[in-house]
């Protein structure tokens, strides 16, 4: 998919700006939203070495950049859409293929499995007043960080953008330049991935027993 | 009227708030009637919440932090490193 260039585009317009409040240093900007911004950067560079590299390419494009940016107030999803741009550039430089999204539908298998529904039918806690939430105590930082490895990026970051960092889906397609459809699939395709692959994260290392098994 | 399936489809649409009106509708219809799909629905706002609690920031290096620190003080000696870009005169 053909990105944008650069990083002039601007997030999706929330109204009319307020021309009364004065727009703020790039600075205290760059402050306000550094801690998130490199743990985006970690996610989407996969290791540290690349995320202090990537994080630093962003402000410095950002820096450049911030002079065309209309909405300061909507500067974090600015930010993140330049590291996202950056990061596909950093790939193109190495030769690597941009990854994206299989075009392939979900299987019903995959679309029908139910995490709920899984947890309800193993009753892997018999004797749990909350066994789903029981469930989910059982995951520790470590835990969550493995299964959400394991999740295709292309579905992974929408995922990323919305649930932990709280962006809308219209200011997730914006980040990543796709389409709201685009994200909206993902997003779904996602969460059956972190679904199927907590329940078998908890089966393989033994956090569950199954009702078939002894 | 919706069946669970379809509800479910819809779910983290509805806590993103990416619902249209009808189909937030139908869904919300659907849990006024539906006792397993509240539960559903309750499992994976808890759901989301872990995700969101074990996947946040990540500490950054302190000789990166040094480096940015650096590279933000330049900034703000430089022409955008202030207000930046003044508006146009109404």
């Amino acid at each position: 998919m053909e990105t944008r260039r650069g990083a002039a585009a601007n997030p999706p317009a929330a109204g009319p700006a307020d021309r009364a409040v004065p727009r703020p240093a790039f600075t205290d900007i760059a402050r306000e939203h550094l801690d998130r911004l490199y743990g985006f950067c970690v996610h989407l560079a996969g290791d540290r070495a690349d995320a202090d590299d990537l994080v630093q390419e962003t402000l410095l494009r950002a820096l450049r950049a911030y002079p065309e940016l209309r909405e300061p107030e909507r500067a974090k999803g600015w930010l993140f859409a330049i590291a996202t741009n950056a990061w596909r550039d950093q790939l193109r430089r190495r030769g690597r293929r941009v990854q994206t999204a299989s075009l392939d539908a979900l299987t019903e298998e995959d679309d029908a499995f139910s995490l709920f529904q899984t947890i309800a039918i193993e009753d892997p806690f018999p004797y749990s007043d909350e066994l789903h939430l029981d469930f989910l105590r059982l995951f520790q930082d470590e835990d969550v960080q493995a299964v959400f490895g394991s999740i295709n990026p292309a579905f992974r970051l929408p995922l990323i953008l919305t649930v932990v960092h709280g962006f809308s889906c219209k200011e997730a397609a914006f980040v990543l330049d796709v389409p709201l459809g685009t994200i909206l699939s993902r997003i779904h395709r996602g969460r059956k991935q972190l679904e199927r692959g907590l329940w078998e994260y908890a089966v393989e290392r033994g956090l569950v027993t199954k009702a078939d098994e002894p | 009227m919706i069946d669970c399936p379809e509800a479910v489809r819809r779910m983290w649409s509805y806590l993103e708030r990416a619902l249209e009106s009808t189909p937030r509708e139908e869904l919300e219809a659907h849990l006024d009637t539906c006792t397993r799909c509240c539960g559903e629905l309750e499992f994976n706002r808890h759901l989301r919440e872990m995700v969101a609690a074990r996947e946040g920031t990540a500490a950054i290096p302190a000789d990166l932090q040094a480096r940015i620190d650096g590279l933000l003080s330049g900034a703000a000696e430089g022409p955008t490193g202030g207000s930046g870009e003044t508006e146009a005169p109404a």
